[in-house]
Order: structure tokens, then sequence, then C-alpha cells
């Protein structure tokens, strides 16, 4: 049997109100989100929040007009009340990929998890980082296209053209969430490296 | 040591001759007492001295030799040689398969190389920041001695600056190189011509990739690997088995293959042709570049060279190239032509064809 664990990205206060467009974008899939995760949580599959917390000495973290949003322990850090239930995991990370320098392997080799659909925002950055680190890691990627979001909806098309070509399987959220019901997860296609 | 054997008199600021060996102290090396870099390391006083003799001279060990002298006297044993410098400001300056210190060889000895010449000394300029952990200046100079022994290349001068906090990031090096040239040795652009084959020796691409996968978390970064590698050794196997058909050799470095084939095309006054299905690029660093928006076409590389040899010779030095370890993934990707309105083009996979434009200012900062 398949297990499936849900990484959902950067779904915290201070990110998506960045600007404008990120809040509309973000505001737009609330709902769905929302019913999504409760769905998955009766289903048994595993909600991971990956929660970015940026460093003050990291020169390379995105600072918005000079400040650093997200620092540890900030109010902006925290993950967004309507999507976290507290039997979720969280797990800190300092960069884009929900694995680089983080235990969040470990964890879901633990936890048998052999499946990872990665949702959140933004689809063009972290969510496409961190499909392309677990399908290295060996984990079949799922991204659910109703549940990552991206400020501009171009990059939002373009990233997941991008993980259909080379990482991962494209289905709806009711798809996949009647996949996990069935526990018949779809196999990515895995393109043959030399 | 000299070409000739004899003991070189080396150098200024950071030279002192020193038995190989690493001490307890802060774990670091030597005597030193303090964890981190203060400025009076820097001063030339007596903390600049015992950096030298407790840390820098013990931890470069064999590759290291001099006398503390304001300049080395090397003896040479050539009517010619090769010279030049490289600063290296990489960001992270720890990364997969080398570290700044072994890049700050490896280029320097890689740019001597591809003039033909054997390299012989090596200068090393340290500027170190204040509060740089002397644990990482050691490991940094573990590699540098590595490297320098892998590269056969002696350290024959050097210097140490310390700067106040933040005004540089943690550590800058400057090498120069010297070699040495055969009298029959003669590469370079000018004996380029129509029928020459391209070559290049690895792939491309993965040092960027894998600098920039670091620096941001992207998650390719142990999948790809710098490929930052001394090539001197990979240059004279195939100069000794092919002195008259290697007519130039270009390292790949910033601005990337694209960037060596249109510098060449327009100085020659040729055209060049590649195919996009014979570049060696590996299914991870397409990934990434295709991801990034980024062509691996001009990404940095640090290990990687390109060749122009006789078109009749190519298969058999790309065989030669292929048998080294630092060639193994070579191929040849293109041909010589006479001139023609776009100075280089690349046959596509689907029949059509691309030019390869030069590269404006859309370099990525510190790879190198």
């Amino acid at each position: 049997m398949s297990r499936c664990a849900i990484l959902l990205n950067d779904l915290q206060y201070d990110l998506v109100n960045k600007n404008e467009e990120r809040k509309a974008a973000v505001d737009a899939f609330m709902p769905g989100m929302t019913a999504f995760l409760a769905r998955a949580r009766e289903l048994d599959a595993l909600v991971v929040h990956l929660q970015l917390i940026n460093d003050e000495n990291d020169p390379h973290a995105e600072r918005y007009d000079g400040w650093l949003p997200a620092t540890k322990g900030s109010e902006g850090a925290r993950i967004l009340a309507e999507l976290l239930d507290p039997s979720d995991p969280v797990v800190e990370k300092n960069k884009d990929s929900g694995f680089f320098e983080t235990d969040l392997h470990d964890k879901l080799q633990e936890l048998d998890v052999d499946t990872v659909a990665i949702a959140g925002m933004q689809t063009q950055i972290c969510v496409q980082t961190t499909a392309a680190d677990a399908f290295f890691r060996g984990y079949n990627v799922i991204i659910p296209s109703d549940a990552v979001v991206s400020a501009q909806p171009e990059d939002k098309e373009r990233a997941l053209e991008w993980l259909r070509s080379y990482c991962a399987t494209i289905l709806s959220s009711e798809e996949l969430l009647a996949a996990i019901a069935a526990d018949n997860l779809p196999e990515f296609s895995v393109v043959p490296i030399p | 040591m000299t070409s000739s054997g004899e003991p070189a008199v080396l150098s200024g600021e950071t030279a002192q001759p020193a038995a190989a060996g690493v001490g307890a102290g802060n774990g670091a090396g030597g005597g030193i007492a303090q964890d981190l870099i203060e400025l009076d390391h820097g001063t030339g006083g007596g903390m600049s001295r015992e950096l030298i003799s407790e840390l820098i001279a013990p931890r470069l060990g064999s590759v290291h030799h001099g006398r503390m002298e304001d300049s080395a006297v090397l003896g040479i044993e050539t009517a010619r040689i090769a010279i030049t410098t490289d600063s290296f400001v990489i960001d992270p300056i720890f990364f997969g398969g080398g570290d700044i210190g072994k890049l700050a060889v490896c280029g320097t000895v890689n740019d001597l190389a591809v003039s033909g010449a054997v390299p012989r000394f090596l200068t090393l300029a340290l500027v170190l920041e204040e509060g740089f952990p002397i644990v990482d200046l050691a490991r940094v100079l573990d590699s540098v001695r590595e490297a320098a022994e892998q590269a056969e290349v002696s350290i024959v001068a050097g210097d140490t600056k310390v700067v106040r906090d933040g005004e540089i990031d943690k550590i800058f090096i400057n090498t120069a190189g010297v070699g040495e040239l055969a009298p029959e040795v003669e590469l370079g652009m000018a004996r380029v011509s129509e029928g020459d084959a391209v070559i290049v020796t690895s792939y491309l691409g993965n040092h960027s990739i894998h600098i920039l996968s670091l620096r941001e978390g992207l998650g390719f970064e142990e999948r790809i690997a710098s490929d930052c590698a001394p090539l001197a050794g990979l240059v004279q196997a195939m100069l000794d088995e092919h002195p008259d058909h290697v007519h130039c050799i270009r390292d790949i470095t910033r601005g990337g293959f694209g960037t060596v084939l249109n510098e060449v095309a327009d100085d020659v006054g040729v055209s060049i042709q590649i195919a996009k299905d014979r570049l060696p690029i590996q299914h991870e660093t397409a990934m990434a570049a295709d991801m990034l928006g980024v062509d691996p076409l001009y990404l940095a590389n640090e290990g990687c060279l390109c060749l122009f040899v006789d078109g009749d010779a190519a298969p058999e030095i790309l065989e030669a190239v292929r048998s080294h370890p630092y060639g193994s993934a070579a191929e040849i990707v293109g041909a010589v032509h006479g001139r023609a309105e776009s100075p280089v083009k690349m046959q596509n996979g689907d029949g059509t064809d691309s030019v390869v434009e030069v590269l404006y200012g859309a370099e990525l900062p510190r790879l190198c």
C-alpha cells in the first residue's frame, strides 16, 4: 500500500501577503485548499507544512523593500491558521526545496511515505524545486494543479509544464483524493537519465 | 622546488620555511590561539607571522617552498614561459567537488595548461574577512595543497591581508601562475582553420548549476557536482600523443561555451557549426537550466575545455581525451567552416538551425 504525504510550501502570513497579486491568488485558492486538506487527512494522508524561516545572516534570503520576512518566531512566519491542523507536522526550511538541509527525507522515510503530493506557493519556485528534490530522492511525485499557486498565472502554467515533462504526474486535487482513497496512486513515468 | 630541482627562494609576506604538519591548537593547525581571523593577523606583526608559520605553511606542506623574502627567485629551463593571474570570489566557498582553495589552484593551472604550458609555480594571495573561522581557512588551505599536489605545481610566494568585517565576504583568493612551454608547442586561435573539429572535454554547465543550487537550495546540488579539476595532465597527455593536430585549447569558464565559440569565430574570421544533440549536457543539468531559464551554452565551468583539432585526427584525439579521468564525457560537437553571416550556429534536433549569440551582460555573479 502506498503512503502519500502532501507537502505544503510557504503558506505563511508574511509570504502570502507580499503583494496584491499574491494575496488575490491565495484568496482564490484557499476555499478549495482547506477542503482538500480536510479530506486528505480523513484519508490518512500525511499533511506536512514546509515553513520557510529566513536567516538574518543569509545574503541570498529575499528581502521585501529592505526587511526580511518570515524570520524565526515572528508572527509573519506562522502557517496560515485555516490550513494548519494540530496533527500536521511542520518542517522548517531555509531555502527553496523542503529537503535542503532539513530532516524531511528522514521523517518521510520513518513514516514509509513513498509518494509526495507537492502543493502550496509558489509553483515555479518552492513547489518546483521540492518536486525535483523529491524525484531525485526516489519519491513518486504528484502535483495537484489546483492546490499550487503563483502570483502570475503564466508562471504557474510554465512550471506545471516543466514538472509534467521531467518529474511529476499532474492531477487535480479531486483526482488525487480519489487515487488516495482507492490506493491507486499513479506512478510517474520516469524519464531515463543517461 | 624549481623546475631543475633547486630549492626556490620563496616569497614575501607569507613565506616561511616550515615542516609539513598539522598542529592541535584550535583544531585548525599549529599554535594559533584564536578561533577567528583578527585584523592583527594581517598587520605584518607577530600574529601575522604566527598565522603563516603555524597554520598556512604547515597546511600547504610539501607544495610550499620559500623563505621570508620579498620575492621568489626561481630557475627555469625553457626559453618561453606562460604567465597568468586570476581572482576567486565564489559564493559559497565550500561546494560539492571543491572549494575556493581548489578553485584558486585549478583556475590558474588550467589557464596555463590551455596555452600548452606545463604549470610550475603559483603565488597565493589571501584576503580574509575579520571573523573568518580559522578552521575554515585550514580547510581551504588543505584543498590548495591537494590541488597543487595533483597539478604538480609549487606555491612559491604569497600574501595575506585581513579586512574589516563586512568589507569582503569571508575569503577572496588571487593566484598567479607560471608555466614552462616546450619549444615545439604552439597553440592559439591563429592556428584554428576551416576543417578543424571542435571537441568539448566534459559536461557543460555543471559548475554553475551546482553553485546556484547550493545558494538557493534548488534540489539539484546533490545530483550535479562542480566539475572543478586541474586539467594540465589531460592537456599534456593529449599534446604528447598529438603534438601537431591540436591547434587551440580554450578553458570554458565564465561566459561558457557559447562565448568561447564566438570569440574564436570572430578572432579567426571563420564560422563554427555545432550539433545540439552532441553537446555533453547531463540530464539533471538540462532540467535545472530549463527550470531557471538559463542556457547551458553560456554557463561557467571549472573543468571543461574546448579543443580545436585537425578534423581527420579528431576521432583519435577524442579517444585520448576520453581515456583521461577528466575527459570521459568528451564529445566531438562541431566543426569550423568558412566565414558566414552567422559566426556560430547550432543544428537543433528537429533539423532547424539557431544562431549562438554573443552573450551580453547576463553573467551570473560569483560563480568562480
